[in-house]
């Protein structure tokens, strides 16, 4: 064997070696990282395990003293006074009218907001989404007052109208549309144009169904946001019978004092359809939040 | 009566005018080419027949009547854009039959119409496809047929074939000269490609920055350029353009000095002046019409060295160095020369083109 051939025998060795340390200190990190990663993880989710698991017991063994991980008694009173001894499944139904509403008239007016501020060419129209970007940097705590009066002038406060107006105004939906409509190339609208297609049938026709995934992930976002709505629609609607979800949920409490069973049941309970929501669709949420973080950047 | 006509048509863009003053007929049934480099207006021309632009002033006739103002929809045109702009949601029967659901066309007319057009175009094993599932050329056919099937009175091409590669783009040339055989239907096609012009159109227009430099038949174009830039823009390889003196000159017959060679008299289309003698001129002379011959040949017109070969097989591009500049020689694919060898240069006298200091041709 020459010298030559000795010598690079002996480097690759070396490389060789160096790779493998290399790896080991990588299979190291990954390994506090994994360890770490699940023990923030347990930190988070215990919270919602403890919820659960206190909602499973008795009222009496809620309080006992000493840290039960799971109940010495099992039972479902809890749920099902929170289901049929409230208005559960008529504030469930208030919740589900006034988010869907919300979704789709949110969905069909930023739409065509979206679609009017990117294509068609109005006077005004750079002003208008101006005007809509500044809209976005208000937080609606500062409307608050201006809508509960507005609201109460109009003679709305305690209907579901009332509970719905507020949440249609969504600039950064109409911000997302606009984005995406402007990102289409030319071309379709003017063969669609030539085809003979009106400005309607080119937003339903090409636009909208060209990523019907956008159109889906925003829908899904403004339904988890409008049922989870707590401060407006606590403020709008005093009346039981009107109102949805995450207010209900506070007359239990209220009326019954502390339970904390049948609270955290009545609170599971309101919260579950969304979290099924977001488990079934987890995908186009991501899709949505990364849609309007691209914007906040 | 011309099927389309544009009378002193201008667009303007803010300060620049895209086109100048233009007027242009195109008959029934032809085969009309805008050629032209980028930039010079000739997709904003097609743009404005399709009514996709304004017309800044003047008027656009299809078949008499004045559709200047009139919707595209409703100027009976159909248009395939360079990107052919398939829908990417419809299958290739949803995008052939878009403009007939937009009209509300019965379904079971529009279903025969959109079966006889994909029949056409060797479409049917792909109605259930969507774009995405096509390949390039079976694209171009459905952008096509979604134009056929609108039975326009004239068919407008921006580019049709320029994101094909190089075979297909040729078997795409042959499957649009059948069509317009077929269809004998107007046609008006946008280029930047004279190879493309040249074999696909009845009548070539050239367009340099917003008007018309030359408008013929392409073998008018190629034999009798109007100016330096067609000249240079027909033909490939390009035509070669050496500086000359105008020497004496006598009716028709005007004496080009040209440096390294001996005065060559040529005929042009219109006398020199007498006075004209020591002008500056330019002398265009296309690669086949110049022959390559043995250094001592005493027919020679210009003497040189060849620098570099290109062998095509059926041809052979020679570039020669010479006193006067540089030549490119087409010649047969047979004949030999190498890099460095001595050459002499036979010129075509009956070929040369003499253009003025304007660029026009004298």
């Amino acid at each position: 064997m020459s010298a030559t051939s000795t010598a690079a025998a002996d480097a690759d060795l070396v490389i060789a070696e160096t790779r493998r340390k290399r790896v080991k200190t990588l299979d190291l990190i990954g390994l506090i990282a994994t360890i770490v990663t699940l023990i923030v993880a347990i930190l988070w989710a215990f919270p919602l395990y403890w919820g659960v698991v206190t909602s499973l017991k008795p009222e009496p063994d809620v309080v006992q003293p000493g840290l039960h991980l799971w109940p010495e008694h099992l039972t479902f009173d809890a749920y099902t006074y929170a289901l049929f001894g409230t208005k559960l499944g008529l504030w469930y139904i208030n919740s589900l009218v006034t988010s869907i509403a919300t979704t789709v008239i949110v969905v069909i007016m930023a739409a065509g907001a979206g679609y009017a501020i990117s294509q068609l060419n109005f006077p005004g129209r750079r002003i208008l989404w101006w005007m809509i970007l500044a809209s976005f940097m208000v937080p609606i705590q500062a409307l608050i007052v201006n809508h509960f009066i507005l609201f109460s002038q109009f003679r709305l406060i305690n209907t579901l109208t009332a509970v719905v107006g507020p949440q249609l105004l969504a600039p950064v939906t109409v911000i997302i549309y606009k984005q995406f409509f402007d990102s289409v190339p030319k071309d379709f609208r003017e063969a669609a144009t030539v085809d003979g297609a009106n400005d309607f049938q080119l937003l339903f026709r090409i636009y909208l169904p060209m990523n019907w995934g956008i159109t889906t992930a925003l829908a899904i976002i403004t339904f988890i946001g409008a049922w989870n709505n707590f401060l407006w629609p606590f403020l709008a609607v005093t009346a039981e019978e009107k109102m949805n979800i995450t207010v209900g949920i506070t007359q239990v409490s209220d009326a019954f004092g502390v339970k904390y069973a049948r609270d955290l049941a009545t609170a599971i309970l309101a919260g579950l359809p969304v979290a099924v929501v977001y488990l079934i669709f987890q995908r186009r949420v991501t899709q949505a939040i990364m849609l309007s973080a691209g914007i906040k950047g | 009566m011309q099927h389309v006509e544009l009378k002193d048509v201008n667009k303007r863009f803010g300060n620049f005018d895209a086109i100048k003053h233009l007027s242009l007929g195109i008959e029934k049934g032809q085969f009309c080419a805008l050629l032209g480099p980028s930039g010079c207006g000739k997709s904003t021309l097609l743009r404005m027949i399709a009514g996709l632009e304004e017309v800044t002033d003047g008027a656009i006739y299809i078949n008499g009547d004045d559709v200047t103002d009139t919707p595209p929809a409703k100027r009976k045109i159909a248009m395939v854009f360079q990107s052919y702009a398939l829908y990417p949601h419809m299958t290739v029967r949803q995008n052939i039959g878009f403009s007939l659901s937009i009209a509300h066309v019965a379904k079971d007319v529009a279903d025969k119409r959109i079966n006889e057009v994909a029949r056409m175009l060797q479409l049917e094993q792909l109605l259930d496809r969507k774009p995405a599932q096509l390949s390039g050329g079976q694209r171009q056919r459905v952008a096509i047929g979604r134009s056929l099937v609108r039975d326009p009175e004239v068919f407008l091409f921006d580019e049709p074939l320029s994101n094909l590669d190089a075979m297909l783009r040729v078997q795409m040339r042959f499957e649009l000269a059948k069509l317009h055989k077929d269809l004998d239907a107007t046609m008006i096609y946008v280029t930047h490609d004279q190879v493309e012009a040249m074999t696909l159109a009845d009548k070539i227009v050239v367009l340099q920055a917003g008007e018309i430099s030359q408008v013929g038949t392409p073998l008018e174009l190629y034999n009798t350029p109007a100016n330096r830039f067609v000249a240079s823009f027909i033909g490939s390889p390009s035509m070669n353009f050496l500086p000359v003196t105008a020497g004496n000159n006598d009716g028709l017959n005007a004496t080009l000095n040209l440096k390294g060679s001996d005065a060559i008299i040529v005929k042009t289309k219109s006398p020199l002046a007498k006075s004209a003698g020591g002008d500056k001129l330019e002398m265009g002379l296309r690669p086949e019409h110049i022959s390559v011959t043995s250094a001592d040949d005493a027919s020679a017109s210009i003497k040189g060295s060849v620098s570099i070969v290109e062998q095509l097989g059926n041809s052979t591009i020679f570039y020669v160095e010479t006193p006067a500049g540089q030549f490119v020689v087409e010649e047969d694919g047979a004949k030999t020369a190498k890099s460095g060898d001595n050459v002499g240069l036979v010129f075509d006298k009956d070929n040369i083109h003499v253009f003025g200091s304007n660029g026009l041709t004298v």
